[in-house]
């Protein structure tokens, strides 16, 4: 295979020519792709806490002390008629401070100083559609009071409607924020590797301009001339991009890994979701060579 | 083989290197391409291999119509037909003579079975059968040239151009590059040499054609340089 040899022997010593400039371009590839992968892991774990939330979420329609029975049925009636409610379960006192103490079992001084008797008895919902959460509080009557802002519910034995729509949108906040920041970062890192390896490329062909000039004269097609440029920038960004699934794989290691089994119910990212992603930072790597090979090679070689 | 019909070439200030030029060279025909410098000689040689396209006329190699030449296709397929010698012999000083001769092969697309059975045939055909291995610099002026023209035929091209081919060369090296484009020329190869080596041209008595100017101002078979 004259051909594959012919690529393989012209990227190589491309690459070697052109070291420290190779090296440059890699690098910045590499760090473009480890923060694009990053914005992407920090998306699925925030989205895995989200799922677990909303998986489980219930709203909670907090009682007032002391539950009548012939209220607590009423409400459930109430609540059932819903079209947003699938289930309605009741929590008396009891199991709310056994759920409290589990919660916090590894904060013992916070359960030491809880009065059993100030947790109170709730009924806990499950939505179909956790988009409908204010079908529940509303069906409770419940409304912030203009004067005191606080919320009121005119429902009789109702306290408090408590919804996890604040968390949610505090979580997904967070998400965007976070993943918006990183992948704007990302985005001038690779800007930056475009840019790179572009140069390395104009550099490679730059050094090699007596050879192209004789590859054209014997009439090498253009693509001829091209590819083991082309090659060369690939293996560039795929270098970076290997490295940078590396880089994401141990820093799940050494940071993730650690909180596992830490903090009670908090799913956390596995393994499989860096391989998940590492197609991504693959395809990102082939556009970069590509981009980089179009603006690299652009005005150079025109026949 | 060879037609330039009514072909003019101005650069952009003003600078007009050909102007109104018409030149037949049939196949099998030795050329030699005369005049001062700036007379338009190595401006009419890079017309034939579409490095450059004229600004009036057409320019016709082995039939085809260079203008309708895609740059993707036509172009490094017309490039195929034509080998190009020059003053300066464009050798690449990293490779060996073989390597270099090889290169125009190889980045062709011929597999290794043709560039290893071609190579040294040509080589030794020009004379440097026993200077493969050896790296140019090692060289005199002379066998360089042999090198590169080596290179032009390896993939035995229909024409072969050469631009002042014995420029860089003293008169007894210049004559033995004359009998080996003699011998090219012989083969059946369309040869189309530029120069201003009187003594060369004089001693041919191959067809002339003068450049002065821009324009044809003499084309005469078995001629001599003035």
């Amino acid at each position: 295979m004259p051909r594959i040899e012919y690529y393989f022997r012209e990227t190589a010593s491309g690459l070697r020519r052109n070291g420290i400039v190779a090296f440059a371009a890699m690098s910045t590839a590499f760090i473009a792709l480890f923060l694009f992968g990053l914005a992407l892991l920090i998306g699925r774990q925030l989205s895995l806490v989200i799922d677990a939330y909303t998986r489980n979420v219930e709203v909670a329609i907090y009682l007032t002390d002391p539950v009548k029975e012939d209220v607590r049925v009423n409400l459930e009636q109430t609540l059932l008629e819903l079209p947003a409610v699938a289930e309605v379960e009741y929590e008396n006192k009891q199991q709310a401070y056994e759920r409290f103490r589990d919660l916090y079992r590894n904060q013992p001084t916070i359960v030491e100083n809880t009065d059993p008797d100030a947790i109170p008895a709730s009924l806990r919902v499950k939505l179909n559609d956790t988009a409908q959460y204010d079908q529940v509080a509303a069906a409770m009557g419940c409304a912030p009071n203009l004067e005191t802002g606080q919320v009121e519910c005119t429902q009789p034995g109702v306290r408090e409607v408590r919804d996890y729509s604040d968390l949610l949108d505090r979580l997904s906040t967070i998400n965007r924020v976070l993943s918006r920041g990183i992948l704007f970062i990302a985005i001038l890192m690779l800007a930056s590797a475009v840019a790179l390896v572009a140069n390395t490329l104009r550099m490679g062909m730059f050094a090699r301009r007596r050879e192209i000039g004789i590859m054209r004269l014997v009439g090498a097609t253009n693509w001829r001339i091209r590819t083991p440029f082309l090659i060369e920038g690939l293996v560039e960004t795929l270098i970076g991009g290997g490295l940078a699934i590396v880089f994401l794989f141990l820093m799940k290691v050494a940071f993730v890994d650690r909180l596992r089994g830490q903090i009670a119910f908090l799913p956390l990212i596995r393994n499989s979701d860096v391989i998940a992603i590492a197609p991504w930072i693959a395809i990102v790597a082939v556009l970069i060579a590509l981009i980089a090979g179009l603006i690299g090679m652009r005005r150079f070689l025109d026949v | 083989m060879i037609s330039l019909q009514h072909v003019s070439k101005a650069y952009p200030k003003g600078v007009v290197a050909l102007d109104d030029v018409s030149i037949e060279i049939e196949k099998g025909e030795f050329v030699f391409l005369v005049g001062p410098s700036g007379s338009g000689k190595s401006t009419s040689l890079r017309l034939l291999t579409r490095e450059e396209e004229p600004t009036g006329g057409e320019v016709y190699v082995a039939g085809k119509n260079l203008e309708r030449l895609s740059s993707w296709g036509g172009v490094p397929k017309l490039r195929r037909n034509i080998g190009s010698v020059f003053q300066d012999f464009k050798l690449l000083q990293d490779k060996t003579v073989f390597e270099n001769v090889a290169f125009a092969l190889e980045v062709i697309g011929k597999p290794k079975h043709v560039t290893d059975s071609r190579v040294p045939e040509i080589l030794d055909y020009v004379g440097l059968g026993d200077k493969l291995n050896n790296y140019p610099d090692e060289l005199s002026g002379g066998e360089q040239q042999r090198v590169s023209i080596a290179r032009a035929c390896v993939n035995r091209p229909l024409v072969l151009l050469a631009d002042e081919p014995t420029g860089n060369l003293d008169p007894n090296t210049s004559v033995d590059i004359m009998r080996l484009l003699d011998k090219v020329n012989k083969i059946g190869t369309t040869v189309v040499m530029a120069t201003h080596d009187q003594a060369i041209v004089d001693a041919m008595r191959k067809r002339v054609i003068e450049l002065d100017k821009g324009k044809v101002v003499r084309d005469q078979s078995r001629g001599v340089y003035s």
